[in-house]
């Protein structure tokens, strides 16, 4: 008898309820192993249990990020892949990746900490804005309103976790030289720089005033992919497997499993600050 | 050995998943997952550009050379970012099935690294190059001033030459074609072949003069009438590029061998981990039972199965930085670490995958090989190695035993004055001899064994107990043969060794404390290494990569890890080592609709002659040879694609001048270790007359050019890009226009509109010098080869048809609502482009293959299924013949600088030995320079990448606390790195200009001291760092691109040919890691 | 000849700030040297000094008007118009910073109550309101108890919103430099001090109409009262500075380290110590150099420079310690550095915040008191 064959002895009502399942919202071994990439990508599986989530209330669902540093490799795609799917401009960062070089040769290692905003339950950045203009939205992720924030810098000053930055205005490729019919030039090649749509807005960020220059910027989980069905920016390109994104109030979802186990922590707990983000260690 | 699972193992749930998503696929529907989402986005009243599969278009990244499949997401036109191709299994594992239909896919993505991230900024950098330029007559190479010229004038001016920049008259492309006629090049072809074959002297110079008299109205078409075999003058048109794949390569090698007729065209591999390849080549170079010898192998190799080894050696491998690559291997690895698999890395530098690996060992460079013998010794004296795989001799017992593949390693080599040679043939002992017997009626020649058993020809011998035993190779149907290991002794009138028993007494050359003490490991860590090897059955490899290769003893190192590997027997098996599989894109196989590589019309040229680089035949069959060794530059009889060789043997008009020179996406002197000979050369208008470069900007190679032609971005073009071992899915990806850059410039040729690129430069030239294989009937009468995709849409049909005579393996057809995507998604290109009648006309107008090729680039290549990849314990595309652990071949080929033969067997040899394998002294020079690259830089390429230089904005100089505190070197200081070959630590740009060698010192502890490192990508010195004038205007450089450092050009020169670095000469690698330097605080 | 002097500085100042201000105005904040991780720089520290200084200024108004100390007799009104100026000046300060200050309508009209900054801008604008009362009332002075009630209420009120910055600062648990629990406590402190400070400047030097004697007690007490606010400023310091060291808590130390001995060490004990607290100190410990108008005066311009130097250093070296170890070499990008020295730009800015406030100070002191005097006077006289 072939492997196969065997397998599918030893599995047959697995691959049974497999065949009758109903195709619509089937799901290809919904119990994963001990390894959550067993039978799918991760990424396909957060795929699908986003897409559960978004059909509950806004308010039902709990939004978490979970960070495997044992799988983190310090690559900073997700670091980059943030910059580029909101075009944050020179100097404004949402997720870098701290690297850290531990011990003495030859006994000598190194750590890497991924740092999204944590998205504090108490978030000591909301309770010291002026004027309203940053504050959990309807599904607790922390938000900045561009058209409300006057730029007082006072969230960045009260962040534990240095999770937000200035905007200044800058950009990183316009102002290189023009010269037509010679060079592509500055301005040209910049177009891509004026397309973000964070909040599912867009914002064009032209000039030294228009918002968000001139704001302080922070992570917001992606939401304006998350309402697409689409996973925040850093989850899906993590090429380590080391970030997980889910609803963790949804009982079958991969972080829930993730963050019930003991080797869990959060940043600065001591803080109370609640943070919405997970690391396994 | 074979583990037994218990529980619901992962590798079963993998089988189980594949199992039900393929019945799945039967039913229609894919991942009925995705059903669920489209719900949910359905109800999403306004969803972003960015979910919509209309501004979505699937293609490959080229930012390093992985090939990771891309999903472009477009918005107004412009490239808005990028993300990974959800159908690619680069990004995603396992990959989903890849009939899903692109509208389910529109939220799903894979990962993708930092450089594929930012890849938006290298089709968008301002310093792209948008007209001709060409050198401002009146000044030099290299000093930054240019014209912009109209296309058509500067195609114009290189095919027909003249006084271009009042220098003189200079050749043009039509004059270096001297010889224009098709089939008298094709006889002299065939002719030169027959001098070359002829051993005995003075009958070799009978065919010359014979050539000479024959060929009379031609001679003057020859580079030289006494050595007809340098071939036509066409050859002083040289072609050189840096990366290039499929597609651009199957046209550049119509446009330069078969159309313009020279035989030069050279590509890079040696930089890039050329002896590795080689080593490939080597190793499975093919039995060939007729002639009883050895054919040529393939230039490839394996590398380990990441995803399913239970424990990994990387030696010199940069998994988690470079290597091919993050997104494709990364996730197999993090995986092993969680999940109880191991993995350990041999690298003298602490890279992020040491960091996280189970054992680091900081080896000393260059000792690859003598910790690889180390293990072999302990498993070989231990009993710890397959002993009844390797003892299979041929296919027949290969065949019985179920494996994949067999090797040589009981095939009996004789040896002379203790020297490894070539392998006993049966006929030699008397066990067969040839003989003449009627078949059919026909006298036809064979060997037959003394009871009468019939073999193809002349075969290798084994001792089976003991016994002489001819080996009928290749014949499934013969006595399988399964021979003694080890054997050392007489046998019949010759002193024989098994292959096996080589290796052995090569691995005994030193005691393990000796091998551990050369490799600067500890005994213990052989040991270690080689009892966790031997304890995973087949599911355990070892991955090599550059950090083995690039070295002058680069082809042995490479050799031994395989040897590694080759004892346990890994080589096909899920967990062991693999190859790459690939669709085939030249239409080879029966039945595929366009054999785009033959579809040529009558009038083919055939290039012929010796290369510049000496790789296509041998110094001894060559009319040059006059016995005397060594050469003036090595010749390369087993390596190709010499790319440090090229500019210096231009430099050296070895072995012969060369008079037009034309590079593509190349950076020559920056990548090249001792790039700043390659400069020297460059710049000088009487050693190359005419310098013409396609590329992107101003680079460090396109500086010194006359004429630089624009080219197209990854994003904007076509190419095939493959695939790599450690992917066991046949596959093919496919790179496609995905953007076009606002304004972008076009011109007409063949009455096209097409965008100014590498293609119209071709597409051009070949229309003004008609040559053969391009217009209308490029592709055969009525076929019309005038547009660039009018080639690689012809490829893109062949892999949609797929490899089945029949039709069964190819793609389905696109239905409505996937052509309707298609055609939305290309809304933005300009019809220069994208014309979509125009495209389907380049695949014959035929309907169903055209909706075949629409579903092919709507998920940007093809993709076997997950579940395919294996069969049970093996891979589902073994490499599945002879591994020759004794290389013959080898050990009949000569080092031209020595005369002496290679060594055919696993040996350690010390590196950093120069071409004529003396070591080179290097007083006052006490640090070991090395480099590797890091994750966010590639190549000369990435410094237009700002994102990515926010994350690494400068190289640093990795140097160990220990030689820190000695130098007096702190974090943070200036150094400056110089060597014996560059006193001065600087590169000489010419024109009186000095580029420094110098960076920052980053102190650390994460490199073995007296080792000093730096990574690849920073220290430009053109590529938009630095002003050039265009039509008079200054365009100011940019300093955020001008960061240090880069130090090839401190690397250790050949102290023999003096102006190259070092090479290995067997595996042709341009040496990285073994040049000794000086680091001094400025 | 000083106030001539002073006028001249006043104006230059003025003009120099004015390029400051078109540039941020008009090309926004990039060529200020704050950033992301060192938000808050030389602005908010002026907005620090100069809302202390007109709470300072303020309370020592009461010492004339609520206890009516026969020494400040007379001077209140000057200290009340001197706290009308700085305050505006400091708010212009802070409004320079922001992002987009063409929003600050926002904290009145959208405000959140959470904040202390908008308990600040609040509390501000009513001090404000009252600093407008109590002059009102200082010259109409239509009933002593009226006065008395505005006093009483604007002294608590300077003493709440000088305490309101130090909470603004303190209030953020993340930044261990700030998070101390007594730095509410010691900015009413500093702004009494500060407040001292300049009146020591305008007693000692410009304002004419006090008798000799008068004068010379009055510089008397207010050195009296600045080396007694400078002993427990010190003391403060000392405290804080060796609390932090023996704490040892990573960031503090930090902080502390730039402080003692950072790049900027020279501002903390050649400016702070040295110049504003030692030799204002010693000099004014010698009755005969504190009843000095002229020497005075000049320590009074000492310890003020003392005072300002002081909140740069509690503004700046809080943000010092990155709140995630490794950060700033986890991305590089403009205005991501963890120091800090103001650009020529922030300068100016504040040039022109302080050249306002000066000749503010001036203008009101020589003409604007005088001529509300005979206003009210007048205007008394027709309502009699
Ligand atoms: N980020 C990034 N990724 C890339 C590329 C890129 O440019 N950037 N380029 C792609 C290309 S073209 C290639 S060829 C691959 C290369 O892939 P790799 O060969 O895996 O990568 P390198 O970074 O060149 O790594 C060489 C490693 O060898 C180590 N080394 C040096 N000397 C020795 C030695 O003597 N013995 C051993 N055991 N190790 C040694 C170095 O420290 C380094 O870690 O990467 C591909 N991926
Ligand atoms: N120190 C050090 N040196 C190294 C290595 C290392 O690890 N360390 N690695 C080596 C390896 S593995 C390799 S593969 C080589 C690579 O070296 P090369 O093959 O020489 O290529 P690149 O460095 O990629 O440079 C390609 C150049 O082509 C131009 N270009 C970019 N895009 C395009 C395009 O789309 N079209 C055209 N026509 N031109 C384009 C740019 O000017 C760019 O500089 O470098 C080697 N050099
Ligand atoms: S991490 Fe910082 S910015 Fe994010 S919610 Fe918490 S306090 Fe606010
Ligand atoms: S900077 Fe903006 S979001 Fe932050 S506290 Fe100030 S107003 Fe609120
Ligand atoms: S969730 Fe989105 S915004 Fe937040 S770090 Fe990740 S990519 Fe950036
Ligand atoms: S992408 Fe993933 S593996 Fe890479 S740095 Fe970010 S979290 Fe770590
Ligand atoms: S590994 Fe290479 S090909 Fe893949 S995404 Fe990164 S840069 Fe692109
Ligand atoms: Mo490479």
């Amino acid at each position: 008898m072939s492997n196969e064959a065997k397998l599918l002895q030893k599995y047959a009502s697995e691959v049974f309820a497999g065949l009758v399942a109903p195709l619509e919202g089937m799901e290809i071994s919904a119990a994963p192993a001990e390894d959550p990439l067993a039978a799918e990508d991760v990424l396909v599986r957060m795929h699908r249990e986003l897409a559960r989530a978004l059909e509950k209330s806004p308010s039902e669902r709990r939004w978490v990020m979970v960070i495997d540093l044992r799988r983190c490799i310090g690559c900073h795609a997700c670091t980059v892949a943030c910059v580029a799917e909101n075009k944050l401009p020179p100097g404004v960062v949402y997720r870098p990746v701290m690297t850290e070089e531990i011990g003495t040769y030859p006994n000598v290692t190194m750590k890497f900490l991924p740092r999204p905003c944590m998205q504090c339950e108490h978030s000591p950045c909301t309770e010291v804005c002026p004027v309203n203009a940053t504050y959990h939205n309807e599904e607790e992720i922390v938000v900045v309103d561009y058209e409300q924030c006057i730029g007082c810098r006072a969230c960045m000053a009260a962040c534990p976790y240095g999770a937000r930055t200035f905007d200044f205005g800058y950009h990183y490729a316009e102002q290189l030289p023009m010269f037509d019919g010679a060079i592509v030039g500055g301005q040209t090649a910049a177009g891509y720089e004026h397309i973000s749509q964070e909040y599912g807005q867009e914002w064009e960020r032209k000039g030294r005033h228009e918002s968000p220059v001139g704001n302080v910027r922070k992570c917001h989980f992606c939401l304006h992919r998350i309402k697409d069905g689409i996973l925040p920016a850093c989850t899906t390109t993590c090429i380590g497997r080391a970030t997980y994104f889910g609803d963790a109030n949804d009982p079958d979802s991969l972080v829930t499993e993730l963050i019930n186990k003991p080797n869990v922590i959060r940043l600065k707990e001591e803080l109370g600050t609640e943070p919405r983000v997970y690391y396994i260690v | 050995m074979t583990p037994k699972q218990k529980k619901l193992s992962r590798r079963d749930f993998l089988k189980l998943s594949a199992l039900t998503a393929g019945t799945a696929g039967l039913l229609g529907s894919l991942p009925g997952v995705m059903r669920q989402v489209q719900r949910v986005i359905a109800a999403n009243t306004n969803p972003s550009f960015e979910a919509q599969p209309e501004n979505q278009l699937y293609t490959v990244c080229l930012q390093c050379n992985t090939g990771c499949g891309i999903k472009v997401k477009i918005l107004d036109g412009i490239a808005a970012k990028i993300d990974g191709n959800p159908y690619s299994p680069w990004t995603l594992w396992p990959h989903p099935a890849y009939e899903t239909p692109v509208k389910e896919m529109a939220t799903v993505e894979g990962a993708l690294c930092p450089k594929g991230q930012a890849g938006i900024q290298t089709a968008y950098d301002p310093y792209r190059i948008v007209s001709v330029l060409k050198r401002k007559p009146g000044t030099k190479r290299g000093e930054g001033q240019w014209v912009t010229i109209p296309f058509e004038q500067a195609i114009e001016e290189i095919v027909e030459g003249g006084d271009l920049f009042g220098e003189g008259h200079v050749d043009g492309l039509r004059a270096v074609r001297a010889l224009t006629d098709p089939e008298v090049a094709a006889e002299m072809a065939t002719k030169i072949k027959g001098i070359w074959d002829e051993k005995d002297a003075d009958r070799k110079r009978a065919l010359i003069e014979a050539f000479k008299s024959e060929f009379r109205p031609y001679l003057d078409a020859l580079i030289d009438p006494e050595h007809p075999d340098l071939g036509p003058k066409n050859n002083q048109f040289m072609f050189v590029w840096g990366r290039m794949k499929g597609g651009r390569e199957d046209v550049v090698h119509r446009f330069v061998q078969e159309a313009y007729g020279s035989i030069n065209m050279n590509g890079h591999t040696t930089i890039c981990q050329g002896s590795l390849y080689f080593t490939g080549k080597q190793m499975s170079s093919k039995w060939n039972a007729a002639k009883g010898s050895f054919d040529s192998g393939d230039k490839f190799y394996w590398q380990a199965d990441t995803g399913n080894s239970e424990f990994v050696i990387y030696a010199g491998t940069n998994l988690f930085d470079s290597n091919y690559g993050p997104p494709q291997r990364v996730p197999k690895a993090t995986d092993a670490i969680v999940n109880g698999r191991k993995f350990a890395v041999v690298d003298p530098r602490l890279s992020k995958l040491a960091a996280r690996a189970w054992k680091w060992v900081p080896i000393k460079p260059g000792t690859d090989a003598a910790l690889a013998l180390g293990m072999i010794r302990w498993m070989l004296e231990n009993e710890r190695y397959n002993k009844a795989y390797l003892s299979i001799a041929n296919v027949a017992a290969q065949v019985a035993a179920g494996e994949p593949n067999y090797t040589n390693a009981t095939w009996l080599v004789k040896i002379s004055n203790g020297v490894p040679g070539k392998h006993l043939r049966a006929s030699e002992l008397g066990l067969i001899s040839k003989q003449t017997v009627q078949r059919d009626n026909e006298a036809v020649e064979v060997y037959l064994g003394q009871d009468g058993t019939e073999y193809p020809g002349d075969t290798p011998v084994a001792l089976v107990d003991g016994v002489p035993t001819p080996i009928n190779v290749l014949n499934a149907d013969a006595a399988p043969v399964v021979g003694d290991l080890l054997f050392s002794g007489r046998v019949g009138d010759f002193e024989v060794k098994t292959g096996l028993q080589i290796l052995l007494e090569s691995a005994q050359e030193h005691t393990l404390a000796e091998w551990a003490e050369i490799a600067g490991v500890s005994e213990n860590d052989i040991i270690v290494l080689a009892n966790e090897f031997t304890s995973h059955g087949r599911k355990a490899a070892v991955d090599i990569h550059r950090g083995s290769s690039q070295h002058t003893n680069g082809f042995y190192n490479n050799n031994a890890w395989y040897m590694v590997n080759l004892l346990i027997g890994n080589f096909d098996y899920k967990g062991g080592t693999i190859k790459a599989s690939t669709y085939n894109r030249k239409g080879e196989k029966p039945g595929q609709p366009f054999p785009v590589m033959t579809m040529f019309g009558e009038h083919h040229f055939t290039a012929f002659g010796i290369d510049m680089l000496r790789t296509k035949t041998t110094y001894e069959k060559s009319t040059l040879f006059d016995g005397t060794y060594p050469t003036r530059r090595p010749w390369f009889p087993i390596a190709t694609d010499i790319y440090q060789e090229d500019i210096p043997s231009i430099g050296d008009a070895y072995p012969y001048p060369i008079k037009i020179l034309m590079t593509y996406m190349s950076s020559l002197p920056y990548s090249v270790p001792g790039g700043q000979k390659i400069i020297e050369i460059l710049a000088d208008t009487h050693k190359i007359p005419l310098f013409i470069a396609s590329d992107i900007m101003i680079s460090e190679t396109s500086m010194y050019a006359d004429y630089i032609f624009p080219d197209l971005t990854y994003l904007e073009r076509w190419e095939f890009h493959g695939s790599h071992p450690s992917v066991p899915w046949k596959v093919e990806n496919v790179r496609q226009p995905a953007i076009s850059i606002p304004g972008w410039p076009t011109t007409e040729v063949w009455g096209e509109e097409i965008p100014l690129s590498f293609e119209a430069v071709l597409l051009a030239v070949a229309e003004k010098l008609e040559l053969p294989g391009f217009g209308p009937d490029g592709f055969g009468e009525g076929t019309p080869y005038i547009r660039p995709e009018d080639f690689y849409l012809k490829q893109v049909a062949d892999i949609a048809f797929g490899e089945k005579e029949d039709g069964s393996d190819s793609v389905p057809e696109a239905d409505e609502e996937e052509v309707r995507i298609f055609l939305a998604a290309r809304r933005h290109l300009p019809k220069s482009v994208f014309d979509p009648d125009k495209w389907k006309a380049a695949v014959g107008n035929d309907e169903s293959l055209w909706r075949k090729v629409i579903f092919v680039l709507n998920r940007g290549g093809r993709y076997e299924a997950f579940e395919k990849g294996y069969k049970g314990a093996k891979v589902a595309h073994p490499y599945g013949r002879l591994i020759n652990l004794y290389q013959e071949k080898t050990a009949t080929t000569i080092n031209t600088m020595t005369g002496s033969p290679f060594t055919g067997y696993t040996k350690y040899i010390p590196a950093g030995l120069s071409a004529t394998g003396e070591p080179i002294p290097h007083p006052g020079y006490d640090l070991r320079l090395i480099t590797y690259k890091t994750m966010t830089m590639a190549k000369a390429r990435g410094i237009s990448n700002y994102w990515t230089l926010a994350i690494v904005p400068e190289g640093y100089l990795l140097i160990n606390s220990q030689d820190a505190a000695r130098l007096g070197i702190q974090d943070g200081d200036t150094v400056r790195i110089s060597s014996a070959s560059n006193p001065d630590g600087a590169y000489d740009l010419q024109n009186g200009k000095k580029h420094p060698i110098e960076g920052k010192a980053k102190v650390s502890e994460a490199i073995r001291p007296g080792v000093v490192a730096f990574p690849l990508g920073f220290g430009h010195w053109a590529s938009g760092s630095t002003d050039v004038e265009i039509d008079g205007r200054v365009v100011p450089g940019d300093p955020r691109r001008a960061v240090p450092l880069m130090a090839n050009g401190a690397m250790q020169l050949d102290p023999v040919l003096g102006n190259t670095g070092l090479s290995d000469l067997a595996g042709g690698s341009a040496v990285f890691y073994d040049s000794m330097v000086k680091v001094e605080k400025v | 000849m000083l106030k001539k002097l002073a006028y001249a500085v006043g104006a230059l100042a003025l003009l120099f700030g004015l390029w400051g201000v078109y540039i941020r105005l008009f090309e926004g904040e990039q060529s200020a040297n704050y950033g992301s991780y060192i938000g808050w720089g030389l602005w908010v520290a002026m907005y620090l000094f100069l809302a202390g200084l007109a709470a300072g200024a303020y309370m020592l108004a009461a010492f004339d008007y609520l206890f009516n100390v026969p020494q400040f007799k007379g001077t209140g009104k000057t200290m009340l118009w001197a706290a009308l100026v700085t305050l505006p000046a400091g708010l212009a300060s802070i409004g320079m910073d922001l992002g987009h200050m063409e929003r600050i309508w926002k904290v009145y009209l959208q405000p959140s109550f959470t904040s202390f900054l908008t308990l600040m801008v609040w509390g501000y604008t009513l001090f404000l309101i009252l600093i407008l009362v109590s002059l009102y009332f200082a010259f109409t002075a239509p009933d002593k108890k009226a006065m008395k009630v505005v006093m009483w209420i604007g002294f608590v009120t300077a003493i709440l919103v000088a305490g309101g910055v130090g909470f603004l600062l303190g209030g953020n648990g993340a930044r261990l430099y700030w998070h101390v629990g007594l730095l509410p406590a010691q900015f009413p402190v500093f702004a009494v001090a500060s407040g001292a400070a300049l009146m020591l400047l305008l007693v000692g030097w410009f304002m004419p109409g006090l008798e000799e004697k008068q004068r010379h007690d009055l510089l008397w007490l207010l050195a009296i009262i600045s080396i007694a606010t400078s002993v427990v400023k010190l003391y403060f310091l000392a405290a804080d500075y060796t609390q932090s060291l023996y704490g040892g808590a990573t960031d503090n130390l930090i902080a502390v380290n730039y402080v003692l001995s950072g790049p900027h060490a020279f501002m903390f004990w050649g400016v702070q110590i040295v110049l504003g607290l030692l030799i204002p100190v010693i000099v004014l410990a010698q009755p005969k150099l504190a009843k000095n108008g002229t020497i005075a005066g000049l320590m009074g311009v000492f310890l003020l420079i003392g005072y300002a130097a002081a909140r740069i250093l509690i503004v700046v070296p809080g943000q010092v310690a990155e709140m995630m170890p490794g950060q700033a070499a986890a991305f590089y990008g403009p205005k991501l550095t963890l120091d800090y020295t103001p650009s020529l730009m922030e300068w100016s800015v504040t040039s022109a915040v302080l050249g306002f406030a000066l000749l503010g100070i001036l203008i009101g002191m020589d003409y604007l008191l005088a001529y509300f005097s005979r206003l009210t006077a007048r205007l008394t006289e027709v309502k009699k």
